[in-house]
């Protein structure tokens, strides 16, 4: 059965680990970072010899969470015990040594050296025994079937051999615990099969293998139990998480339960859509071809996706994070080309068209990752809501200041940003605030067709995010094609018309946005065929 | 005086009281050290004081030499300035002002170049030892923008190239060394003729503040109001502040980048040229000597405001001129003044970081 966070909250150890005293256990542990609580109430333990994985969406604070446990953070309330024993590590050096280690999402290898040189950084100083730790090696590979050979440079492995050293590396020093963080997400398929085997080995051998993921497919081989946070509380838990995949996605996707008299959801209380029937025949806003990109890796991130959106419609992108979501957006705004296919929009190809051209085009982008890719946070709030089109109030090169800051004020009252005047400094605006801007200036866009927005409500109050989606619904409303990318199911079928699921960078199934859909798309977003 | 009354849009600006009072408080402590140094080193103090206030501000000509100082690395400053903007950090000063320098002597010196009317003779070496500079920083702008190479790096061995190729200009007769009539020829160009040197203000000697003062004016201006007012200006902030955003939003990072390391080093050059034609008159090995990391440390004290730069560049222009004469008439050495400059940066960087941390 899975369980509801509330009800097992004072259960240390739940389900079949009652009665095995855990390797690391976890009471009422929550973290803070100034006011934004990333984790709170958590009661969590894992067991000797299983394989736990926590699950849950970007932000949902299981990186949070593994830092707590490797001593990168500290907790800012609850206890946490290693085999019986308070544990309160004072940093990374301090959790190696009482036998807690982790695999990061980011290599810490050195290219230019070879395997073995790499298992002996971070040793004891002195001199370095080569042959010794070439001895080890060699045991380890026997028993978990890793082999590596200890004299390539790792620059010539590949990413899932890397990985295998960095795995390695921690194993040497035969730790008890051992946190692997996303470790899948750089992996391709048969490399995932084989780290999953590796993981249940290691918790063979008596440990305890936390593994973090988002991917429901690799749960349903490896994971003995399933912890799923959610916005930083632990929404659900699962013993036998592989009967019960469609409660796990649920529980992952959901608003969060409601406690305390919060309320579930703001988004819900937005009345359905209903899409204007078009007057002229359907005309395409935007159309993409048979889109694919291969990172830098090889990895293929999307895979031939072919869609169109028209005039007037909002297509939602449901999906996990990390199934090409993001490189779609990337290349919708012209920051990255696709490796194969083309797309259109407004009736003129942008495969290879700057961001410039693109915006020429009526293409206006919201995108995923705000301050890195849409404000610059320095500049000011007038700054940053003609950040691309500037050139307007150019004179002889010299910007025309009270033209461009009365037409700044008149945006921030039109799309109602709280802000002290046009001339505060961006950074300074709450996110809901910054949101509001970004989408005034994509959606004053010149001849604006088509607008992408990617997790336009991503850490926003409930307010901010009514007020986002009524600003999305009535570009639509005024012949705009939306693509919405979100996260939020529960958005996603109160404010589009049609979804599209994305899974592994494709396209694996298309419903209506019904509220009676909300299920089916919860399992195609978990990779079970329709 | 808090720093919220600081305009927000802009990088800040030196304009609270206790920016201007911490500055003015590290320059006299440092000169307190500076004094504590020369009593422990036995130099009556009454004395060393006189020789480095007469050095300074003694007389006209004093007071001429140090101003035309302050212009070299005024400008130096102006064009740390203005890459930094753009999230640049030019360390090669020293190299496009030897550039500038080899340009405008090689044009100084060029046939017919002396005959020009309407002060072109002195005007075409000005510009050239500009461009000169501009490319030798466009060079480092190109190597960022295409192959992301640091510039700091670039700039500084670029640096290194630029003086060597003065020394190699001055070597060899092929280039720009005077005919070697005997054996104690100088490796030194030649001197440029009368009408290629920067004229002079007041038109005397006496007091040769030159041409470069009035036009260091006018650079200063236009580049406050680029920084504040122009879409250039905007496109610089948005490119050093994030480029990523920068590039979404159209602007064209990469020659915005070379375009900021060119007018740096078009200012390092000007500067070069400014000291070839105005107080040096033919060039020789050591050409620079320093200018052009005193110019850069001017840039970064002024954090990104111009007034800054000028305030800073005439404090290190007559510290220099008064530790030249400290030397010569009171014998301690003008590294003292070195070593002032160098607690001025350390105090200022120091109050700076504390000022930044209360702001927050």
């Amino acid at each position: 059965m899975i369980a509801e966070a509330g009800m097992l909250a004072s259960d240390a150890a739940p389900g079949k680990g009652r009665g095995v005293t855990p390797l690391l256990a976890m009471t009422g542990v929550g973290k803070r970072f100034g006011a934004f609580e990333a984790l709170a109430d958590v009661d969590i333990a894992f067991l000797p010899g299983e394989v736990h994985c926590l699950l849950g969406e970007n932000g949902a604070g299981k990186s949070t969470l593994c830092n707590l446990i490797f001593g990168i953070h500290a907790p800012s309330a609850g206890e946490m015990t290693l085999a019986g024993a308070p544990y309160r590590p004072a940093g990374p050096r301090d959790a190696l040594s009482r036998g807690v280690a982790m695999v990061h999402q980011h290599f810490s290898l050195i290219n230019e050296l070879p395997v073995i040189d790499n298992l002996l950084l971070g040793g004891r100083l002195g001199r370095l025994d080569r042959k010794g730790e070439g001895r080890r090696l060699e045991s380890l590979a026997q028993e978990f079937g890793l082999t590596l050979d200890p004299a390539a440079l790792v620059g010539d492995l590949s990413v899932g051999q890397r990985q295998r050293v960095e795995i390695v590396k921690c194993l040497m020093k035969r730790p008890r615990v051992l946190i692997l963080d996303e470790p899948t997400a750089v992996l391709l398929p048969d490399e995932i099969q084989s780290l999953l085997a590796v993981c249940r080995q290691v918790a063979g051998a008596g440990c305890a293998v936390v593994l973090v993921t988002h991917k429901l497919a690799e749960i349903e081989r490896v994971a003995d139990r399933v912890t799923v946070l959610h916005r930083g509380r632990i929404a659900a838990r699962s013993d036998h998480p592989a009967d019960e995949i469609d409660a796990l996605v649920q529980a992952m996707i959901q608003r969060p339960v409601a406690r305390d008299g919060e309320a579930a959801s703001g988004v819900l209380a937005l009345p359905k859509r209903q899409r204007p029937t078009p007057l002229v025949e359907a005309e395409e806003a935007m159309q993409l071809d048979g889109v694919s990109f291969l990172d830098r890796l090889g990895v293929r991130r999307l895979d031939d996706i072919t869609l169109s959106v028209d005039r007037g419609e909002i297509v939602g992108v449901a999906g996990v994070e990390g199934n090409g979501q993001s490189e779609l957006g990337a290349i919708l705004a012209g920051l990255m080309r696709a490796s194969a296919g083309r797309w259109f929009a407004g009736g003129r190809e942008l495969t290879e068209a700057s961001p410039r051209a693109i915006t020429a085009a009526g293409v206006g982008i919201v995108p995923e990752d705000r301050h890195a890719v849409a404000v610059v946070s320095g500049l000011s709030l007038a700054d940053n809501l003609f950040l691309n089109r500037m050139r307007q109030f150019a004179r002889l090169g010299l910007i025309d200041r009270p033209r461009q800051r009365a037409l700044a004020a008149e945006y921030i009252r039109r799309f109602d940003v709280r802000a002290e005047g046009p001339l505060i400094r961006f950074g300074s605006l709450s996110g809901g605030n910054q949101q509001k801007a970004v989408l005034a200036r994509e959606l004053t866009t010149p001849d604006l067709r088509f607008l992408l927005a990617a997790q336009p409500t991503r850490g926003l109050d409930i307010g901010a995010v009514e007020a986002v989606y009524r600003l999305i619904r009535d570009a639509a409303d005024g012949g705009v094609g939306v693509l919405l990318v979100s996260s939020e199911l529960d958005e996603l079928i109160a404010v589009a018309d049609r979804i599209v699921v994305f899974y592994r960078g494709r396209i694996v199934g298309e419903r209506r946005a019904d509220p009676a859909n909300r299920r089916t798309i919860g399992a195609l977003m978990s990779g079970q065929a329709a | 005086m808090s720093v919220a009354s600081l305009s927000p849009s802009r990088p800040p600006l030196p304009a609270s009281i206790l920016r201007l009072l911490f500055p003015l408080g590290a320059v006299l402590a440092a000169f307190a050290v500076g004094m504590a140094v020369v009593v422990i080193m036995g130099v009556p103090l009454d004395k060393a004081l006189f020789a480095f206030w007469r050095g300074a501000f003694g007389n006209a000509y004093a007071i001429s030499a140090s101003l035309n100082r302050a212009v070299a690395l005024a400008l130096v400053g102006v064009g740390f300035v203005i890459a930094n903007r753009a999230g640049l950090t030019n360390v090669g000063g020293e190299g496009q002002i030897a550039v500038g320098g080899i340009a405008s002597t090689a044009l100084c010196l060029t046939p017919g170049m002396a005959s020009l009317p309407l002060g072109l003779a002195f005007i075409i070496p000005m510009i050239g030892g500009a461009l000169a500079g501009g490319m030798w920083g466009a060079l480092a702008g190109l190597l960022r923008a295409r192959a992301g190479a640091n510039e700091v790096i670039t700039t500084l061995l670029l640096s290194f190239i630029a003086i060597w190729l003065l020394y190699w200009s001055v070597q060899s007769e092929s280039l720009l060394r005077q005919p070697m009539t005997n054996s104690a020829t100088l490796p030194e160009s030649l001197l440029i003729p009368d009408p290629t040197k920067a004229p002079l203000l007041t038109g005397s000697y006496a007091s040769p503040v030159t041409i470069g003062l009035p036009i260091l004016a006018v650079v200063a201006v236009i580049a406050a109001l680029a920084l504040r007012r122009s879409l250039f200006g905007f496109q610089l902030s948005a490119v050093g502040l994030n480029p990523v955003a920068a590039a979404r939003a159209g602007i064209a990072v990469g020659s915005t980048m070379v375009v900021a390391l060119f007018i740096a080093g078009a200012l390092g050059g000007l500067a070069g040229a400014l000291m070839l034609q105005g107080e040096q008159y033919s060039l020789k090995a050591g050409f620079s000597s320093g200018y052009g990391f005193d110019g850069l440390v001017v840039g970064l004290l002024a954090r990104g405001s111009i007034v800054g730069v000028i305030a800073g560049a005439l404090l290190f222009g007559f510290m220099r001129s008064g530790g030249i004469s400290m030397e010569m008439a009171a014998s301690v050495p003008s590294a003292l003044v070195g070593i002032l400059q160098g607690l001025i940066v350390l105090m200022i960087a120091g109050a700076a970081y504390y000022v930044d941390r209360e702001a927050r």
